[in-house]
């Protein structure tokens, strides 16, 4: 039953918790992000405690067009047996963040294994965790521009984006993601013609030697001759 | 003082970089700084059909690559809506080669964690034991190190003659190896010395790190995926989670031991229900016919160009699957838009997780401890980095 806070899914693209019933044993709830700090906290007091994962999926034609999914595992904090911990239930809520303001509230302090999981999902989708103590890139270098894992990033990346090269590694013209000069080429062609009027007089004289003619093709006939 | 270790440091077990505030020898902080690995396989992944983006899922955790290609086509499988359906057959073979990567896996963990405290010659013992399931490894996938053998919907192809009375051998072998690995170590006072009370983890921190696997088993929460969410048949077999409670790194080797002997159980009983059968699920448009029957039937043709030229289809939805890794609960979110891509592919890395509850248990140590640290913790770059 959706509730009140159950935020309006818009646009062409899917919302995969709505295309299909859940086909697995977590409880799935949707949130807006003015409640998911709210909603987290009553969680852990639950007995949410472990933070299993937290990442990002980026719907660029959606409304709103990130979902920010927090995968939580009720476990018991103390020494338990497997009876104890039994099939613990799981428990996945997923934010909607809309493109035009792309902030959360951090969860670093309910859970410490967040402080990683949120600086990931800050490096490669680009949703800043308001209060996180040390939000900085963690795959990407700090100088990168651009988040990689929305989905109108590139797969190669923007050329021009590009770090430049130390000049030890610029040996070549090919730098990765900038056109070539020509320069290669030109120096493949002049090769390419020496060597042709190089080897012109002795071809001719071999040509003249041979019965087949350049560019003759053999016909089927032709084949069956030994 | 601010000493950076790494990230060429031969103890790091990978391009590890850690900001040490160090007082003397001791830490007072410890800022691990990752990313040097990073190689954008999730964004690869959406790339690519959802066959070929086993490939590269199959590299991130590259010490037990057998454990992704699982978790993601157990994933798919579940889109799919074809769980129960996979022969029993190529079930059995899943659980045989998922615990053989675990003690393939454990192995490199002991030989090189061995290294980083001085004890040399058990890198030696491990890595014969972990050549001979590698053996095994490339004689069923055709690789040693990434065979690519479990596959959506079954596995690559049926074991070749001989196969198993190789595992046999394997089995035979393999207790006596443990009493040396135990014999060298578990009683050692320099190991004990350098391990026991080291890098200790009550279990209310180990649940807020997120620690899973053995590093949470060591402080005594018993979770282990295989007995919470069963799957590829786990609960058919018989067999015990290890624990401890201490939480050093004298536990979380303890535990491992223990594991890797409780993957030989399993894998004993696995082989036994081994009977003949198919591999892989009968559908052509998921998997497709044998090669042998292109030439026969029109239809298998075209299903096969199909399959391969333009890949499965996949319903839309998402869906979280989780498997007990080496290192811990590796967990894949796969959502699907209906495409015969992968929409989205994100990792739960029970490696990254480790490693960040570093932060919480080095300070207050000596910076020959730290080192004892991350090895107890094994973590793995391609996993962390992806």
């Amino acid at each position: 039953m959706p509730s009140p806070q159950t935020p309006p899914i818009a646009g062409s693209a899917i919302d995969p918790t709505a295309v299909r019933s859940p086909i697995e044993d977590a409880a799935i709830e949707r949130i807006a992000p003015d409640h998911v700090r709210a909603r987290l906290e009553a969680l852990k007091s639950e007995g949410y405690a472990m933070l299993l994962d937290l990442g990002a999926v980026d719907y660029p034609e959606r409304i709103p067009r990130f979902d920010v999914v927090y995968h939580l595992l009720k476990m018991p904090t103390a020494v338990s047996t497997i009876g104890d911990v039994g099939t613990p239930q799981r428990y996945r809520l997923l934010c909607g963040v809309p493109a035009d303001n792309t902030t959360l509230p951090t969860v670093t302090d309910l859970w410490r294994n967040a402080d990683w999981a949120e600086r990931e999902v800050f490096d490669l989708f680009g949703i800043v965790f308001e209060g996180h103590p040390d939000l900085r890139r963690i795959q990407m270098p700090t100088h990168w521009e651009g988040y990689p894992l929305r989905k109108d990033y590139p797969l190669r990346g923007p050329a021009q984006e590009r770090s430049p090269r130390p000049q030890f590694a610029n040996k070549s013209n090919l730098v990765a993601g900038t056109p070539p000069t020509g320069r290669t080429a030109e120096a493949l062609q002049q090769q390419v013609t020496l060597r042709k009027r190089a080897t012109s007089t002795s071809e001719q004289s071999r040509l003249s030697q041979s019965e087949c003619k350049p560019g003759q093709m053999l016909g089927p006939e032709d084949r069956s001759k030994p | 003082m601010v000493l950076s270790m790494g990230p060429q440091h031969p103890s790091t077990h990978g391009v590890l970089q850690i900001m040490l505030e160090i007082e003397g020898e001791s830490v007072t902080k410890a800022e691990p700084e990752i990313g040097y690995l990073h190689t954008g396989i999730e964004k690869s992944a959406e790339n690519l059909f959802w066959t070929q983006a086993q490939t590269v899922i199959e590299r991130m955790d590259y010490l037990a690559p057998e454990c992704n290609s699982l978790c993601y086509a157990l994933a798919v499988e579940k889109l799919l809506g074809i769980s129960d359906r996979i022969p029993d057959r190529a079930q059995q073979l899943r659980v045989i080669i998922a615990e053989l990567t675990r003690i393939a896996s454990h192995c490199v963990w002991l030989g090189t964690h061995g290294i980083d405290l001085g004890a040399l010659s058990i890198f030696f013992y491990c890595f014969d034991l972990r050549e001979n399931i590698l053996d095994v490894q490339e004689a069923a996938g055709g690789a040693r190190m990434h065979p690519n053998y479990v596959r959506i919907g079954g596995l690559q192809a049926d074991l070749p003659d001989g196969h198993v009375e190789r595992l046999d051998a394997l089995v035979k072998k393999f207790p006596g190896r443990m009493r040396e690995l135990r014999a060298i170590l578990q009683k050692n006072p320099i190991w004990q010395d350098r391990t026991i009370d080291v890098g200790a983890v009550p279990p209310e921190q180990a649940v807020s790190w997120g620690l899973t696997g053995p590093a949470l088993r060591a402080s005594g929460v018993a979770y282990d995926v295989r007995k919470a969410f069963p799957y590829s048949g786990y609960d058919n077999y018989d067999f015990d989670v290890p624990t401890r409670t201490e939480g050093d790194a004298y536990a979380r080797f303890v535990v491992r031991l223990d594991e890797m002997e409780q993957s030989m159980r399993i894998v004993e009983q696995a082989r036994k229900s081994l009977k003949p059968g198919p591999v892989m699920i009968d559908d052509p448009k998921i998997a497709p016919p044998p090669k042998e029957t292109i030439v026969l039937s029109m239809e298998a043709l075209i299903h096969h160009f199909k399959v391969v030229s333009e890949g499965i289809r996949v319903p839309p939805g998402d869906v979280y699957q989780a498997i007990e890794s080496p290192r811990g609960e590796l967990g894949y979110y796969v959502v699907s838009d209906g495409n015969n891509k992968p929409y989205r592919v994100r990792t739960r890395p029970p490696s990254l997780y480790n490693l960040q509850a570093l932060k919480g248990i080095a300070p207050g140590n000596l910076i020959a401890d730290l080192v004892v640290m991350i090895g107890s913790l094994d973590p793995v770059f391609g996993e962390v980095d992806r």
